[in-house]
């Protein structure tokens, strides 16, 4: 059973990230202070603004989304560019090439382990301290199920843009050069530092095409019924753009992905 | 033999010679070169297009006004520049000291730290402190503050001593290497509060101001320093005592990291 | 200057390292687990290096031949016993203890990556304060030595690794150190390069006197260099005295080879004292035609198997 070699993946990956103890309880502490920051900026923005809601959003809109925006990202955060570089200076990656399963397929399955502590670690407390504070603010129905799904498709889209950015090492040995500009992006267009509603008209139409709105900013969106997610004829847009963007930039990784690797197979790396 | 005084003009000789030198195989590889300075011009747009769009919303923070603002946001590029260019290799002690590559920097007679430190010099941190110039002179002129050798030798003094903390900082994630296994994170969080150092320190309150003062103290990479220059006849304690502070601070930043080479015990080899 | 190169004397090194448990609920555990257990990686070695010496330092591997040399290099603190290296402490004053060592470690380059050879030169010139007659005087003598023309102007990421560990082992004697640690120099490298720095060796080590620490697993480097050897084995020091008089420990003992097949050689180490050769060669002629025989003196790769193996009893 193929997926059973999968998953053995994944429970390596959980006990991996566990070996490094410390390192463990680091993160919470960290994640904690980074989304305090994130509260006393935004906490003097709104005072400052002296409204209520600035561009629909109010205070506790733009926490909740700024703070599970952070949890998103922690929890979706891959390596791949950095791990790529290394094991092609390395030479090690003609073993990885090697290896039975397909080196796109290894590197999304070695990564679940990691996904599943964090999403434990880091998604999963801050959302429950976000329902807490905010008394409720995050409604519970079948939201969440929607976006489960939503999450699994930012995680495909997420996974491709890496391994995108990270063909790329096959070709330069610029790799903070490249992964810097990849994650400057990212994190600006996804509305991850940033909710897009705050965003300028031009820009924020501009936005709404590309795939990055699918990383952060729907799956917030759904999980916190917002902007037309809570009936069904909103939703299914929504998750459309995403499974759309899914399937295309996996293709386009794959085929990338592919054709650099027959030229350095051709070219001998 | 007379070879026993290794004196700061020792030291200044061989990092001047280490860092010709780097400078030059620099130059050999252009490409990276490149990418890497034009990664780090898009993050300072998109850094000022997440400013932008903050100000478009909201017109003031804490009593700020947007050319006050923004002159603090160039005081934290410059101030941070130092750290970037010449304490990048910070980022790969981890790797060094897993790896057990570390130990190599302990074989020679000439103190650790430095001979760790001097290794890197970041060329493309130049872009950044190009950004912050231009964005000091700019707000400088729109605020109309004035212009004398005092004011700008005092402006030099508090903008070194904003780097010092910051430094400081790096200095003691990156060392958490030596008792934590992966503690990568550290050194991403600590990296990612320094895009908190551009906003007023009067925004936190409680606990938490003592926190980011004293503990991890982002308030004094730009906010604290900068008040000499911008409330020259109201300056707290704090700013007065921020260049002795800074000094503390990475002096036992610098035992710390010294105290972790003492304590690594070099397994792995 | 000290009497000797280095003394040790009673030398511990333990580690603590965290009891792990196996599993996914292990791994749990751990992440609140205090159960330390203490391992001893070196127990109570005792050794003596006199000035001019090439010691062979050999021992399987994790037997803790690292540890040692970095107990001599000040890098580890050894958790008892006394050590002095050229009459210094060298955990105590790590800085001044290494103006006087030169290491070679593993197949880590400690050179500048993207530098030429010559420019690592250079600033290792400044850093150890070599005074420039001394400087020049030792690079005419790698010229003496060995071809350093090829490399010189070549950065060290661009070398091959034979190249690399020429160059890693020139800059260890730049500053004409008392002693120089060599740690496996010769792994990886063909049989050219390997006859190469051998010579480079031992030809740097008649003409400045070093002192020198050899770590490696080819018993062709020992033949080659060594006159002394000592073994160490699970911490413990098993074996220190000429390689002469390690042969004689075996000196009953014969390699037989035999040729069986057409082109295919059959090796049996024999103790003479205890079988027949004769006995043995009958048996094999009976079960299959014997071609051609061969008896040699035991060899140097053999005795340190046995070693290994626990024979030396």
């Amino acid at each position: 059973m193929t997926i059973r070699r999968y998953l053995a993946l994944t429970r390596a990956g959980i006990m991996e990230s566990l070996q490094f103890r410390l390192g463990t309880f680091v993160t919470l502490l960290g994640n904690l202070l980074y989304i305090i920051l994130v509260y006393f900026l935004w906490k003097a923005i709104y005072a400052s603004a002296g409204t209520e809601s600035v561009n629909g959003m109010t205070f506790n809109d733009t926490m909740i989304y700024l703070i599970l925006a952070t949890a998103l990202f922690n929890f979706l955060e891959m390596f791949v560019v950095w791990d790529m570089s290394r094991s092609i200076q390395s030479g090690k990656i003609i073993l990885d090439l090697l290896k039975p399963m397909g080196f796109r397929g290894y590197t999304f399955w070695s990564y679940s382990g990691s996904h599943v502590i964090m999403f434990f670690l880091t998604f999963l407390p801050t959302s429950v301290v976000v329902f807490i504070i905010t008394k409720g603010a995050i409604p519970l129905g079948l939201n969440i199920i929607w976006f489960v799904i939503s999450t699994v498709l930012a995680l495909i889209v997420n996974f491709n843009i890496e391994m995108l950015v990270a063909t790329l090492c096959l070709y330069t040995e610029s790799t903070w050069g490249i992964n810097i500009v990849k994650e400057t992006i990212v994190l600006l267009l996804s509305g991850a530092s940033i909710p897009l509603a705050f965003f300028p008209e031009t820009l924020s139409k501009a936005v709404s095409f590309m795939p990055f709105r699918a990383v952060y900013d729907i799956p917030l969106n759904i999980l916190l019924q917002k902007n037309g997610t809570e009936c069904m004829s909103g939703l299914l847009p929504y998750l459309g753009f995403q499974a759309l963007w899914a399937v295309g930039l996996t293709v386009l990784s794959m085929v990338f992905w592919n054709i650099s690797v027959r030229k350095i197979t051709v070219n001998g790396g | 033999m007379t070879k026993n005084k290794r004196c700061l003009s020792f030291y200044a000789r061989i990092y001047r010679k280490i860092l010709i030198q780097d400078l030059k195989s620099k130059m050999s590889y252009r490409a990276d070169f490149i990418i890497s300075t034009f990664g780090m011009v898009l993050t300072n747009i998109a850094g000022f297009m997440t400013f932008y769009i903050l100000f478009r919303n909201f017109p003031s923070i804490n009593g700020w006004d947007y050319y006050h603002m923004l002159f603090l946001y160039g005081f934290s590029l410059t101030a941070l520049t130092p750290v970037q260019c010449l304490f990048d290799n910070n980022w790969n002690l981890r790797s060094m000291v897993y790896s057990g590559d570390f130990i190599k920097y302990c074989f020679r007679p000439i103190n650790v730290f430095f001979y760790f430190i001097s290794e890197v010099f970041d060329a493309k941190g130049l872009g950044q402190l190009a950004f912050g110039i231009g964005t000091l002179v700019y707000s400088w002129n729109r605020i109309g503050l004035p212009v004398t050798p005092l004011i700008i030798l005092k402006l030099v003094a508090c903008i070194l001593t904003g780097s010092l903390f910051m430094i400081a900082i790096m200095n003691f994630a990156a060392a958490t290497c030596f008792w934590i296994q992966g503690s990568g994170y550290v050194m991403v969080i600590m990296f990612r509060f320094k895009d908190y150092a551009k906003y007023p320190a009067s925004i936190f309150s409680g606990i938490f101001k003592a926190v980011f003062t004293f503990v991890i103290p982002i308030a004094f990479v730009a906010y604290y320093p900068s008040l000499v220059i911008l409330q020259p006849e109201n300056i707290p304690l704090l700013s007065l005592l921020s260049p002795l502070l800074g000094i503390l601070f990475f002096y036992l930043s610098y035992r710390f990291w010294m105290l972790g080479v003492r304590k690594y015990d070099f397994t792995g080899s | 200057m000290a009497e000797h190169a280095i003394e040790m004397k009673d030398i511990c090194k333990d580690f603590k390292v965290l009891n792990r448990h196996e599993g996914l609920k292990g791994s749990i555990r751990d992440l609140f687990s205090r159960d330390y257990k203490t391992v001893s990686a070196v127990k109570d070695i005792s050794l003596t290096v006199e000035r001019g010496e090439i010691i062979g330092y050999l021992g399987p591997n994790g037997a803790g031949k690292s540890t040692t040399i970095k107990m001599m290099t000040g890098v580890l603190e050894p958790t008892s016993g006394s050590i002095t290296v050229n009459g210094r402490i060298p955990y105590k004053d790590r800085k001044a203890n290494s103006e006087n060592i030169g290491v070679v470690f593993g197949q880590r380059s400690q050179l500048w990556w993207s530098l030429p050879l010559i420019e690592s030169f250079k600033l290792l010139r400044d850093i150890y304060m070599v005074p420039q007659k001394d400087y020049e005087d030792m690079i005419e003598l790698y010229r003496s030595l060995v071809d350093i023309e090829p490399i010189l102007h070549k950065p060290v990421r661009q070398m091959s690794l034979g190249q690399r560990t020429l160059s890693d082992i020139l800059a260890a004697f730049l500053h004409d150190p008392a002693i120089v640690f060599l740690d496996e120099p010769t792994i990886g490298l063909d049989v050219s390069m390997k006859s190469k720095i051998r010579s480079l060796i031992s030809g740097l080590n008649s003409e400045k006197n070093t002192t020198v620490i050899l770590t490696t697993h080819d018993m062709g480097d020992v033949d080659a260099l060594c006159k002394r050897i000592v073994i160490i084995d699970k911490g413990m020091k098993i074996y220190d005295n000429d390689i002469e008089h390690l042969k004689s420990y075996f000196g009953s003992y014969r390699t037989l080879k035999m040729r069986i097949g057409t082109d295919e050689w059959e090796e049996i180490v024999i103790d003479e004292k205890t079988t027949d050769i004769m006995d043995i060669i009958m048996k094999k002629q009976k079960e299959k035609k014997i071609r051609d025989i061969k008896i040699e003196e035991i060899s140097t790769e053999e005795v340190i198997k046995k070693i290994y193996e626990g024979d030396a009893k």
